[in-house]
């Protein structure tokens, strides 16, 4: 695996282990160092006495070390791989010592414990599921028919009133959406809460998130006249999760897939990190999430530009986005993208998206031959067929894209929702570069 | 312009108590649609037809066609990119924030004629706000790209570009761009540089004047001395006072030549016989004037006290120790056609000479002259720190280890403006010395001059150990030795990046 320093450092669970990391990729940190096909390992001489034993599985890009850091990567992980990427020539290729085989092994049988473990699986108690599900609905239409009221109240007496509300007003009601058990409603009043009501065009924003949240209300009143898989789709908008370990059963979807982005964000001491993906060969693109709450490890490391060679399950949807990794065979740097020519086709999609999936989030695009070009004071994207999309208000990389560019097309990935696109990632000179 | 959304966003603004949505107030693709929802519900009814809008509205977007929206193209690049293991090093650098590195980088990726590849641009433009000194070279290694890309941003457009844009922040710009424009262009093109401050002098008020005069003070030279001289009457006491500075770095302004004549008249050679009258020395005298005319006014307004504030200086002696301080060394030669070594030897040989030669100093050190710096070091019975800087480097190296024992942080101190790097006996000096006060040369300190010190030093900081150290540095030092590594170890990967 070739990661570039940039790619690594994409890794960090902060700012603080990007830092210390980087002090560790010193040779003069580690006592032993050395490399197989299989793994990276090195001995960190930290505060204890005996030196730290820090193991990177290169085939699956996942970390192990002996330091009592509960961060994932810890920084020794990210040091090693660092001096890695900065001076490959240090690692000689050996044979792997036994606390690197035994951790090898031991992930291996871990997995087929897993999945032993869930052939022997205890029977559900059908009945009782059944019923607990049922008392949920039922709380979950009175926070529906709650929800619905209360946007009613706003479209009666005018939203004009609503940049004056304070803070615990939104907040109120996202409370009572959770207490509903509908934490996806809660969100969704988050978001419209967070409307930013300082831009001139607010009430658009403001309007078309209050529109969302109505066609979800609607969607479930009619629940069981939908199609079932736009029953998933609102039961997924709701908050209703997923067995995943269930959804790990059904066949998934074999391909090389590109890491196109990623993006984390933090709320209440849980992390959201959201991978955009992108398959080689069936040239679908999917979101893997990844929560990690304050203190606890994180399963996946993925970093973009890495292609990774695995089987993934969609989560049922009429327009399938999010995915499950079932099982990852190996990690390539190698990246290739084959995308859309140009924005109409952008727009078509979009279109055949929103038009079976109304309140539809965010979704990744990868379009061939962009040009950025500046047009009544605000930066646009170019295709070849002379068509503008503009790009995010205040997309502060705008340089590194343009710089990149030279005025010359690059192809590109990006995240659009409604009419605005943000670029995640370009090819030049054949690389897949992180904006 | 009233279109089906605005419609929509008006009723929801003002709410359907006030005004409702009509079906035709949707245009006509969605009007017969929307004439379907029929219910009593007025609210029901505004979001029913909104929501219809809203999913037409994001389903049908058309991108805009604009075949004008065009952008220029940078010039295409007539120099290679560095490799992308200088690249790596440089975001290495940028990432710890290190100038003293980014300089060095800069300056080998310039030397060696390579260019920063295009991705790193914004973040070494960035940069030049706040580094005005890296401004050229990373304009040079970001090649046509990093000259194009300023023009796009304005946060870059103070980027020296062309004579235009010089002379557009000379016109237009802040009190300091304007400062640091004139203070450019008069090292390069002194003549032009007066030209623009005659120019807008009189619409200037006096603090103006006397920072625009201040920026002279980097080159001063003869072709100022028209200007400055005739700033001598001006009514303002500060633009007269700054002139005045800068006519005193100025050895052919009449100022230093009335200087030059009051010395002459005081400070004589004499003959004197010893050893019996067998042999003759040259001594040095001072010499009242012989008309008894006391020190001209001129030379009084210029700051020549009159009377000595130094006990061990008679008021005489103390005029011709000031005047000294701003006469160049060849005055002495010329006058008393001897070498400059053997001027300095007469002072120093002499009683009274010892006691002037400190003026001597600081008037080598005044008008920053390496040739007479060299023979006050070797001749002079007293080192004097203030010189160091005048020496070539090996003199630099040699004089810093032989006296750092008795001065150690004033060498520092000076050793922190060398331009070369130390050689690994000063640096291990140095380091020593630092590791005992590690309050005083903390990380910052090594961050500011870790261009100075020898990737060679790893060694020496080995050899630095805990147990060697004081009881109050012990703690300190480690991390510091363990970030002056670091910085080594970046150092040697961006030589080592270029020299391949």
């Amino acid at each position: 695996m070739d990661l570039s320093e940039e790619q690594i450092l994409t890794l960090a669970p902060d700012e603080s282990s990007k830092k210390s990391g980087k002090d560790l990729a010193n040779p003069s940190k580690w006592v032993s160092k050395a490399i197989s096909a299989r793994a990276l390992w090195g001995e960190c001489q930290g505060s204890g006495s005996k030196p730290y034993q820090t193991q990177v599985d290169l085939a699956n890009l996942a970390f192990k070390c002996s330091c009592p850091s509960r961060k994932f990567p810890c920084k020794h992980g990210l040091g090693l791989l660092l001096l890695s990427a900065r001076q490959p020539g240090l690692f000689q290729p050996s044979e792997e010592p036994l606390w690197v085989s035994d951790w090898l092994s031991k992930r291996v049988e871990k997995e087929e414990r897993r999945a032993e473990k869930k052939e022997s699986a205890k029977p559900v108690d059908e009945a009782a599921h059944a019923k607990r599900q049922q008392a949920r609905q039922q709380k979950v239409s009175d926070g529906v028919a709650e929800l619905l009221l209360w946007i009613k109240d706003m479209i009666r007496s005018g939203i004009h009133a609503l940049p004056a509300k304070a803070p615990a007003w939104w907040e109120n009601m996202a409370r009572r959406m959770v207490d509903a058990q509908a934490p996806g409603l809660a969100n969704m009043v988050r978001t419209l809460g967070n409307t930013n009501f300082y831009r001139t065009d607010w009430q658009s924003e403001c309007t078309e998130q209050l529109l969302r949240i109505y066609l979800l209300i609607s969607g479930y009143q009619y629940f069981d006249q939908q199609d079932p898989l736009l029953q998933a789709d609102i039961n997924s908008q709701l908050g209703f999760t997923i067995n995943q370990e269930e959804l790990k059963e059904a066949e998934g979807i074999l391909d090389t897939w590109l890491v196109l982005g990623k993006q984390s964000s933090e709320d209440q001491g849980i992390t959201t990190e959201r991978y955009w993906l992108f398959g080689a060969t069936t040239r679908r693109y999917a979101l893997i999430l990844q929560f990690i709450v304050r203190g606890q490890g994180a399963q996946l490391s993925l970093t973009p530009g890495l292609r990774i060679r695995a089987e993934l399950v969609f989560f049922p949807s009429t327009a399938p986005l999010r995915a499950l990794i079932k099982r990852q065979i190996q990690a390539d740097t190698n990246s290739d993208g084959q995308g859309f020519s140009n924005w109409k086709e952008v727009a078509d999609s979009t279109t055949a998206t929103v038009s079976v999936l109304p309140f539809d989030g965010p979704r990744p695009y990868i379009v061939h031959r962009l040009t950025p070009v500046l047009h009544g004071q605000q930066w646009w994207l170019k295709d070849e067929e002379q068509t503008l999309m503009p790009i995010k208000e205040n997309f502060r990389p705008i340089w590194k894209v343009l710089s990149l560019s030279g005025g010359e097309p690059l192809d590109m990935a990006l995240i659009g929702k409604d009419r605005t696109f943000e670029p995640i990632g370009v090819w030049h000179d054949r690389q897949y570069k992180i904006i | 312009m009233t279109t089906p959304w605005n419609n929509i966003l008006h009723t929801a603004l003002l709410g359907t108590d006030k005004q409702s949505l009509r079906a035709e107030e949707l245009g006509e693709d969605l009007s017969p649609m929307a004439e379907q929802i029929v219910t009593s519900d007025k609210e029901e009814k505004f979001l029913q037809i909104a929501a219809l809008a809203f999913n037409y509205r994001q389903a049908g977007f058309i991108p805009q066609h604009k075949e004008s929206a065009q952008l220029s193209k940078p010039t295409p690049e007539d120099k290679p990119y560095c490799s992308p293991q200088a690249m790596q090093v440089l975001a290495d650098v940028l990432e710890e924030e290190n100038t003293a590195l980014l300089a060095l980088w800069l300056q080998l990726c310039r030397n060696s004629g390579q260019l920063a590849r295009p991705e790193i641009l914004p973040a070494l433009l960035q940069r030049c706000i706040t580094h005005k000194h890296l401004r050229e070279d990373i304009l040079t290694c970001g090649g046509q790209r990093a000259r194009w890309l300023a023009t796009l941003n304005p946060d870059w457009s103070m980027l020296p570009g062309s004579e235009d844009s010089a002379e557009q922040q000379w016109q237009t710009g802040t009190p300091e761009q304007r400062r640091d424009v004139l203070q450019q262009l008069h090292k390069s093109d002194p003549a032009r540089a007066l030209e623009w401050l005659q120019a807008t002098w009189a619409q200037e008020d006096v603090n103006s004047k006397t920072d625009l005069l201040r920026s002279l003070s980097a080159s001063p030279g003869p072709i100022d001395l028209p200007f400055l001289e005739g700033l001598s009457v001006d009514k303002s006491k500060k633009i007269r006072e700054e002139a005045t500075l800068l006519l005193k770095r100025i050895p052919a302004s009449n100022l230093i030549r009335k200087y030059s004549e009051a010395l002459q008249q005081r400070l004589k050679l004499k003959k004197e016989r010893s050893l019996l009258g067998m042999l003759s020395k040259t001594a040095l005298e001072i010499v009242p004037p012989a008309d008894g005319q006391e020190l001209s006014p001129i030379l009084v307004q210029s700051g020549i006290e009159k009377l000595s504030n130094k006990k061990e200086y008679s008021d005489e002696e103390f005029i011709c120790y000031q005047l000294m301080s701003y006469i160049p060394l060849d005055f002495y030669t010329s006058l008393w056609q001897k070498t400059p070594e053997e001027v300095v030897k007469l002072f120093n040989d002499d009683p009274l000479g010892k006691k002037l030669i400190p003026a001597l100093v600081l008037s080598t050190v005044h008008f920053a002259e390496p040739k007479h710096a060299v023979p006050l070091m070797q001749f002079s019975s007293t080192f004097y720190l203030d010189l160091l800087p005048l020496l070539q480097p090996q003199q630099q190296e040699f004089y810093s280890n032989k006296f750092f024992a008795t001065s150690p942080d004033a060498i520092i101190q000076y050793s922190t403006r060398r331009e070369t790097e130390w050689g690994l006996e000063l640096t291990e000096s140095i380091l020593r010395h630092a590791s005992k006060d590690p309050y005083r040369y903390s990380k910052i300190f090594f961050n500011k001059i870790i261009a100075l010190i020898p990737v060679g030093a790893t060694a020496v900081l080995d050899k630095i150990q805990p147990d060697t150290l004081p009881a109050g540095a012990s703690g300190n030092w480690p991390s510091i030795s363990d970030a002056i590594r670091t910085l080594l170890l970046l150092k040697t990967q961006t030589i080592q990046a270029f020299n391949k």
